[in-house]
């Protein structure tokens, strides 16, 4: 840890993180400093002065915060009145020409300029002119709506895409109550990260067009959860919410702040992923032809698998740690083998050395470390091998043709578990829905070789069965999580209980993808 | 405003009033007094002949709610949800969509008010940042023979009209 | 026996079934109107048939439409559903069934027979009652338990503790009456009713035994589980009591069951203590022998008493608000004049015996026995007015206050009652 130091906030001590701005040292302890401009990620700008306190006995007496490290002994003045009179003041030069358009802004519920007027504010607006006249709902390529008369010129975005994405396409133009973000001519926002702007706006201008006016945000419900995009394993809030009569569903992925594994931001691909979530879902048993309930097919499934012969069970790389342990445990009681056959997640060249990875499976760090073979020869064999295959919601068809399944499976039994429709289960004899990543608890390990755990984030209308409930029922040795975790103790570095792993992650050492730092 | 205190006098300590059946007899003899003008004239009973004589509403009255617009025929309504989220009961169904009239960015493309389930708070109108929603129809009853027959959409509730004078109602607030 | 000895018991015992039957919608519609008037309100009136509205009755026949054509709901979490559907059974038979003992006129002399004038010519006469009104109350106390509800099964125990402790006052009540009457046969009872005390007060049970009467009839409004005493439903404490799972005519049946014992223990109130069927001053013997001068009397006041009733129709039989040609004017004056034209048939029939009947002959026999049906269904239709006008006026008990009343008022003043009276029938005799 860093060195603490002791300073005084309105005369009372308190210890703080040596060496880090006032914004960040005295936040950390539960002491807000209103600021706009001042972002972690970002830096300090200084542009907004919302951040200005008072140094007592201090030369100059009035310094923003965000550019003022914490020392030992500092007098820091928050609640004075000539504070509260700089802060009112920015507000108000904030808000001359802001539309308070409130009622129709997606912002509004978790705006910064929301907040600080109601906690340093609340006073009329004297302005008596007209407000200054600027674009609205300008698209800004990516999926970025801005909107110029919301805009408080923070320059957070501008600064993002010069500092993170350093592809630079938006700046300031003007000068005065004329200045306004915008982008050059003919040159829209064009990288893979470029809806974190929206995140980073701390009011309302910069919208997503795609959750643009799809829900306001305080009836959503925020569960934390893991992107299930790619290899990276971005910590994310899951934003979602049952609408009256409606199927629950969720609205849209946020980045959550994670110090090992993306800091502050996630990729454009990672948060629309939530799409797949709520697409193409598989929602019916099928046996045959015949459409039967999950229990009716998984009946069928525990006499085919008592009937033995040869059984090779496909694991899904983006199976959390607990369903591959289980699934493992009933394959070893079975006698059968495992397959974690999944090169066709893998896209070389895709990844750059932010946060995108070439692999798109998110736990294939997990299918390792338990020791399950993932090799094309070993899947073929395997399966040429098996009198049954049950795919246990790999998506084959990613890594292999049509034709080259269909060769396949051509003389062989298939009982999917799948979380989505596809063509491979046309293939199947039975086919069984099961819970997606947004559904479940579980955890992952991701490239960096860091443990996370996520809980259940989206209870359906009718859930579908999850992946470790439904090997058990088959008679997997692991009747539940609890049963897993002993099992997934055993490996090096794995804690016993789910619970124990920090929300940030836990770093396991041995595995040699930790050096595969950012 | 201070309390003011009302002594009662506590009945029933006395030997005739113990005795209670001469009481009783009193309050029969109220009661028949009652029953017994009423018989002889019932022009005089405390009634309203509903529903044929309709009962007179006040300004103030919460009745059915109707989506108010602008003089030129455009909706007031930009898809806030305050309404939706201060309703008590949940009976605000909203969906938001984009406006392309020039009055806002936002105006609803569903908006349902389920009246089983409203209970006629009138949180939805002191919510309602706009003066988008009112209780103003006068409309006291409302009766169907089917579940759909209660729920208001978009059309139905931009179609209501306020029963009263803009003028009286902004006096009388709601 | 003779076609006119079938005839007659046909007669009887049609009026005991049919008479309290008939008297459940008089009941119902004695209290709703009841209720309104006392309240300064009107209560049923809309409910017509071609306009007619037949001052609320209709109101009725809605009610049965709605009752026998509603969804009959066993609830699933009943177990014993012979019993849950025998509950209402009980109590309406019961009910029913305590009528058959009470006289509705005197003994009938035709031919030289005599024909006994009430539903089974039994002698229990009150002790029949007692025992059917203890009876009753299995219904309830089955329908609270087979209900398997906790209001239901409250509302039974209630019912139960309260039956328990009115029934002993109200028998000790009885038998200071017995007393005085030396008979438990209701029929000789209302025959001694007859007489009348120092020559001009006739000689009532109200008038022999005002503490008697006084406690019968607070224990009968208990046993009846009307107001103030109908804790086994009290709605706002425990929502319906015995009959909260109850519905459609399974409901019905308990609600008629409730206004035939009202009816019952009307007429038993009369029986006992107001003369029964006996016309005021005229015991049986003076009616028979005097039948064409009241003949003449009644001839006299009945268009007299249609005069006004025609006008008190005309002011009241109105819409009270702006209509254009008021359907219940014309209505008003339909009612007049079908009541004219049943008053002209009464009439003829009055002249008829002024003419024809000689005293002491049939004719004059069959005069007394139809004025004193009359007149008992008059005396009762007022008690059960009574049974309406305690209802809309006096609050319901605690029930510390209901058994504190029952045992330690009742019960001592019962006792007090039977001494006094054996006191004074001794000193007498």
């Amino acid at each position: 840890m860093a060195d603490m130091v002791k300073l005084f906030v309105n005369g009372v001590e308190v210890e703080v993180e040596a060496g880090k701005n006032l914004i960040d040292a005295i936040g950390a302890v539960g002491i807000e400093i209103p600021h706009l401009c001042y972002h972690p990620a970002l830096g300090a700008d200084g542009n907004c002065r919302m951040c200005l306190v008072g140094i007592e006995d201090g030369r100059p007496p009035l310094v923003p915060a965000c550019k003022t490290p914490a020392m030992a002994g500092m007098k820091v003045l928050l609640d004075a009145e000539h504070i509260r009179k700089i802060q009112r003041d920015v507000m108000e030069l904030e808000l001359i020409n802001h539309p308070t358009d409130c009622p129709v802004c997606d912002q509004a519920g978790e705006c910064r300029l929301q907040d600080y007027y109601m906690s340093y504010d609340r006073r009329q607006s004297r302005m008596t002119v007209p407000q200054v006249v600027k674009g609205k709902k300008m698209a800004f390529g990516c999926g970025v709506v801005h909107d110029q008369e919301r805009c408080v010129l923070c320059g957070r975005c501008v600064r993002f895409c010069r500092q993170i994405t350093k592809t630079g396409e938006l700046g300031i133009i003007n000068r005065s109550d004329d200045a306004r973000v915008n982008i050059f001519p003919g040159r829209p926002l064009h990288n893979r990260y470029a809806l974190n702007v929206v995140d980073l706006c701390p009011v309302g201008a910069m919208t997503s067009a795609d959750f643009r006016f799809q829900q306001r945000v305080w009836f959503l419900k925020k569960s934390p959860g893991v992107c299930h995009g790619c290899a990276r394993g971005c910590s994310i809030t899951v934003d979602h919410n049952r609408e009256k009569e409606q199927e629950a569903r969720i609205y849209r992925l946020r980045p959550r702040h994670n110090p090992l594994v993306n800091g502050y931001f996630i990729c454009d691909s990672g948060r629309m992923s939530y799409k797949a979530e709520e697409e193409g879902r598989l929602n019916e048993a099928r046996h045959g032809r015949l459409a039967r309930s999950v229990d009716q097919a998984l009946l069928a499934v525990a006499e085919d698998l008592a009937q033995g012969g040869k059984i090779t069970f496909i694991l899904s790389p983006d199976s959390s740690l607990e369903q591959m342990v289980t699934i493992r445990a009933l394959a070893e009681k079975l006698g059968a083998t495992l397959s974690g056959f999944s090169d066709g997640w893998i896209i070389p060249g895709d990844g750059d050395d932010f946060l995108i990875r070439d692999d798109k499976a998110a736990n294939r760090a997990g299918l390792e470390l338990l020791g399950i073979d993932c090799s094309r020869t070993g899947f073929t064999a395997a399966v040429e091998a098996a009198d049954l295959v049950v795919n246990c919601n790999n998506d084959l068809g990613r890594s292999l043709s049509a034709e080259e399944l269909g060769q396949l499976f051509q003389s062989r039994r298939l009982i999917s578990f799948a979380s989505h429709r596809r063509e491979i289960d046309n293939q199947a004899e039975i086919v069984i829905p099961v819970a997606s990543w947004s559904e479940y608890a579980g955890s992952v390990i991701n490239c960096q070789g860091i443990l996370q755990h996520f809980p259940r984030a989206v209870v359906r209308n009718q859930p579908p069965m999850e992946l470790v409930e439904l090997i058990a029922r088959l008679g997997s040795p692991l009747q539940s999580e609890a049963d897993c975790w002993q099992e997934l103790a055993r490996l090096p570095g794995l804690p016993a209980d789910p619970a124990t792993i920090p929300t940030e992650g836990l770093q396991l050492n041995d595995n040699e993808a930790a050096h595969d730092q950012p | 405003m201070s309390a003011r205190v009302k002594t009662i006098a506590r009945r029933g300590a006395s030997l005739q009033e113990r005795l209670y059946l001469i009481e009783i007899c009193k309050g029969m003899a109220t009661s028949f007094g009652h029953f017994f003008r009423n018989l002889l004239d019932n022009s005089r009973l405390a009634v309203r002949h509903y529903p044929e004589v309709p009962p007179e509403i006040p300004v103030r009255w919460r009745g059915r709610h109707r989506l108010t617009n602008h003089p030129d025929g455009t909706m007031k309504c930009v898809a806030c949800f305050m309404c939706q989220t201060n309703c008590p009961a949940h009976c605000i169904t909203i969906e938001a969509g984009e406006r392309l009239d020039g009055r806002a960015e936002k105006m609803p493309r569903r908006f349902q008010i389920d009246l089983l389930e409203c209970i006629y708070c009138g949180y939805c109108v002191e919510a309602c940042p706009l003066d988008a929603i009112r209780m103003d129809t006068g409309i006291y009853s409302v009766n169907g023979t089917r579940r759909d027959a209660f729920l208001l959409d978009l059309t139905a509730l931009q179609a209501g009209q306020g029963a009263f004078p803009e003028d009286d109602y902004q006096k009388g607030g709601a | 026996m003779t076609s006119l000895d079938y005839l007659l018991i046909a007669l009887r015992v049609a009026f005991a079934a049919f008479v309290p039957l008939c008297f459940i919608a008089v009941c119902v519609w004695m209290e709703r109107r009841g209720a309104g008037f006392f309240q300064d309100r009107s209560g049923p009136n809309r409910a017509a048939i071609f306009g007619f509205r037949a001052a609320g009755l209709v109101q009725n026949l809605a009610d049965a439409a709605k009752l026998i054509f509603k969804e009959d709901v066993i609830s699933g979490h009943i177990k014993h559903k012979f019993i849950f559907v025998l509950a209402p059974v009980i109590v309406f038979f019961a009910a029913l069934v305590s009528f058959a003992v009470v006289p509705f006129a005197d003994t009938l002399v035709l031919g030289g027979r005599s024909y006994i004038m009430q539903g089974v010519p039994v002698d229990l006469g009150i002790l029949w009652f007692l025992a059917l009104a203890g009876f009753a109350v299995y219904g309830i106390i089955l329908a609270g338990w087979s209900s398997t509800n906790k209001y239901g099964i409250l509302g039974g125990l209630r019912s139960a503790a309260q039956v328990i402790s009115y029934e002993i006052p109200m028998a000790l009540a009885v038998i200071g009456v017995l007393i005085v009457y030396g008979t438990v046969n209701l029929n000789e009872m209302a025959q001694f009713q007859g007489q009348l005390l120092f020559g001009f007060i006739p000689m009532w049970g109200a008038v022999l035994q005002p503490l008697g009467m006084v406690i019968f009839i607070v224990a009968a409004f208990a046993e009846t589980n009307r107001t103030p005493f109908d804790l086994a439903e009290g709605e706002s404490e425990i929502v319906a009591g015995f009959h909260v799972e109850y519905s459609a005519m399974k409901f019905a049946v308990f609600f008629m069951g409730e206004y035939v014992a009202l009816f019952v223990s009307s007429a038993i109130i009369v029986t006992l203590f107001f003369g029964g069927y006996q016309v005021p001053f005229l015991a049986t013997a003076t009616l028979i022998d005097n039948a064409r001068p009241v003949a003449f009397l009644l001839l006299l006041l009945l268009p007299v008493a249609m005069y006004f009733f025609a006008g008190w129709i005309r002011r009241n039989n109105v819409s009270h608000y702006p209509r254009e040609n008021d359907p219940r004017a014309f209505e008003a004056k339909v009612y007049i004049r079908g009541l004219w034209g049943l008053v002209v048939v009464i009439e003829l029939a009055l002249l008829a015996i002024l003419f024809f009947a000689s005293p002491g002959g049939p004719a004059a026999h069959i005069f007394a026995a139809l004025l004193q049906v009359c007149t008992f269904l008059v005396k009762v239709t007022l008690m059960l007015f009574v049974y309406v006008w305690v209802r809309w006026t006096l609050p319901r008990f605690r029930y510390d206050q209901l058994q504190k009343l029952g045992w330690q008022i009742l019960l001592p003043l019962a006792l007090l009652n039977i001494f006094v009276t054996s006191a004074v029938v001794v000193i007498l005799s």
